[in-house]
């Protein structure tokens, strides 16, 4: 999941810190674990933890060992510098730059691809229309593709001297001149932006799509015979209703787009001139690409950037709680 | 009479208005199918017309045998599977005991795995890739398996946690007073999760069949252990950018995963709503 990975994740999440405090108040009865259920319990825990411990924790944690010091990714680690990976980063441009186009790209990507995927899961739930199963397929269909290959099928695509969408473009008359969509300091981002759209769009229909599953079909019903349209039921039940998991959603979206990663490499690898950087590129091109490798120094960037997505994570579990008052005021 | 005919009406705009953004949307699936039967030359000059000239089915021989597709395919295969069966076992058996159990460590561990959903992989696989190499799996299958099982899973533990947490205690109260043991129950209570191991079984394959990063950098020393999204990437390189057998390949690595979301999709919604709901 690394890529599609790490970002279908968090849909239970927040749903989880809930369902604790729900469980706890009115089914108290989850057991206490006793006798010989001691060791079965342990037992079903073992396989996890240990990959979990060994896959996950321990390289987290020695990313945060190896940000103190300056290595570069092989041999002892041996020459602790203390903080000054961090204060020399505080003072790179170039991260800075990266920062700012990863900010950039996750709210512009964001703002396009939540409205998009959600109109498309409202019609695609509707009960009435016909070919659902294939057209669900259809809009899902660019997720099943590896970043690495939509990145490249993209470059092809998008070629200013023979690219399908130039061709298009020129011979209906729409353009003078081919446009070098990855090339032009403009719209490198933008182009990126666009892909990553198209690409990820899948998943965030099937959340809204999950979402939508959850209104009450009776609702419905109870609107019908009231004589209520489609726009109607749209904005006064199903909107409302999803509007606490819509939150959730917001912030899974807006944090998965931080991590944008795999599209930069094969599109642009940073270009024009640096105009593409963004973090999780500068990390690897720090620790893996740029000669000397700065393996410590990459790992402070990375420190620094989790650090910032754990910040916005935490402050999606702020507007979470406020949603979930909000649900219970809508008696959900 | 009426709702039909309103309903009907929806159904000229939807559709019509699905069926003209659908074919933008597929319009980069169906460039590159058709460019794997076009000859080179035409590709480049074909811009964006679809349909070759010349039909051309070399491009898929090449890129099997002569590129090691179908070694890279039995890889793929191998590494979805391998990592989706693990993973199915370890969460479900992990979510299984979070979600009906109070232990020592119980909520430090669901804390930190609902944490971990937020790091950025791409910073950890340096510490993963030592690790692999100090058990002395590096370039092997099973160092691949291990790391692509290993990796991601904090999810799923959610969703099977979340589910066997809203099963009704009657259940558990009656398996009890008939005897069942600590196994049993979970045998039983195992296939009630449908909707979740569905779920978790779409995201893994789908996510393993198209991981990059793991095996791209578990298996440099060993190009053959590759899997096709790293062995698609590799074309560009070793074969001079044969762009068609590039076409090929990516033909052949995503109409599978198309068939199982299409067979699989209402399973799929059905789960994560599920897992929203409660």
């Amino acid at each position: 999941m690394a890529r599609f990975s790490t970002s279908q994740t968090a849909a239970a999440v927040p749903l989880n810190g809930r369902i604790k405090k729900r469980r706890t108040k009115s089914i108290p009865l989850i057991q206490q674990v006793a006798g010989a259920d001691r060791f079965w319990v342990m037992l079903f825990l073992l396989p996890f933890i240990i990959l979990y411990t060994s896959f996950t924790l321990w390289p987290l944690l020695a990313t945060i060992i190896y940000s103190f010091f300056d290595w570069d990714g092989n041999g002892p680690l041996e020459l602790f510098i203390r903080l000054e990976n961090y204060i020399t980063i505080a003072r790179d441009p170039l991260f800075w730059l990266s920062f700012r186009n990863t900010l950039v790209f996750a709210l512009i990507n964001t703002a396009i691809k939540l409205p998009l995927s959600l109109m498309a899961a409202i019609l695609l739930t509707r009960k009435w229309l016909w070919g659902q199963r294939l057209f669900r397929t259809v809009y899902f269909a660019p997720l099943v593709i590896p970043v690495a290959m939509a990145g490249l099928i993209f470059q092809l695509l998008l070629h200013p001297a023979n690219g399908a969408i130039n061709d298009l473009l020129t011979s209906t008359g729409l353009v003078q001149r081919p446009i070098d969509f990855l090339g032009n300091e403009r719209l490198a981002l933008l182009s990126l932006v666009i892909v990553s759209v198209w690409q990820i769009f899948g998943q965030y229909m099937i959340y809204w799509m999950a979402a939508l599953q959850n209104v009450p079909e009776a609702l419905y019903e109870a609107a019908e015979l009231d004589g209520a349209g489609e726009w109607k039921k749209l904005v006064h039940i199903t909107l409302p209703i999803i509007r606490p998991v819509a939150i959730i959603i917001l912030f899974l979206a807006f944090v998965n787009a931080l991590k944008v990663f795999g599209l930069v490499v094969t599109m642009t690898g940073g270009g024009p001139g640096f105009q593409t950087y963004v973090v999780p590129y500068f990390i690897y091109t720090q620790a893996l690409v740029d000669f000397p490798f700065r393996y410590g120094y990459a790992s402070a960037a990375a420190v620094l950037f989790g650090v910032t997505i754990l910040l916005a994570v935490t402050v999606q579990g702020y507007f979470v709680r406020r949603a979930e008052a909000d649900r219970k005021d809508y008696g959900v | 009479m009426i709702r039909m005919n309103r309903f009907s009406r929806y159904n000229l705009i939807a559709v019509t208005l699905l069926v003209i953004i659908g074919f933008i949307w597929i319009y980069p699936f169906l460039w590159v199918m058709f460019a794997s039967l076009k000859t080179s030359s035409e590709m480049f000059s074909a811009g964006a017309t679809l349909l070759p000239e010349n039909w051309d089915l070399s491009n898929f021989v090449r890129a099997w045998d002569k590129a090691n597709f179908s070694t890279y395919f039995f890889n793929t295969v191998l590494y979805a599977a391998a990592a989706t069966v693990i993973e199915l076992f370890k969460s479900s058996m992990c979510g299984y005991v979070l979600g009906r159990y109070r232990f020592p460590g119980r909520n430090l561990l669901l804390g930190l795995v609902t944490a971990t959903l937020f790091i950025p992989i791409a910073s950890i696989i340096l510490p993963q890739f030592k690790l692999v190499q100090a058990l002395g799996l590096l370039n092997t299958r099973a160092g691949v398996i291990l790391a692509l099982s290993g990796g991601s899973g904090a999810l799923y533990v959610l969703l099977f946690t979340g589910f066997f947490q809203t099963l009704p205690d009657e259940l558990f109260e009656s398996a009890r007073i008939d005897g069942a043991t600590f196994w049993q129950t979970f045998r039983l209570m195992l296939p009630l999760a449908k909707p979740i191991i569905a779920t978790v079984v779409i995201f893994q394959f789908m996510s393993t069949w198209n991981e990059f990063n793991i095996p791209l950098v578990f298996t440099l020393g060993r190009p053959e252990l590759r899997n096709m999204a790293v062995g698609m990437y590799a074309f560009r390189g070793e074969f001079s950018v044969d762009w068609t057998g590039f076409a090929a390949g990516t033909t052949i690595s995503i109409i599978p995963v198309l068939l199982v979301f299409f067979v699989f999709q209402g399973y799929f919604v059905r789960g994560l709503a599920g897992a929203v709901k409660q």
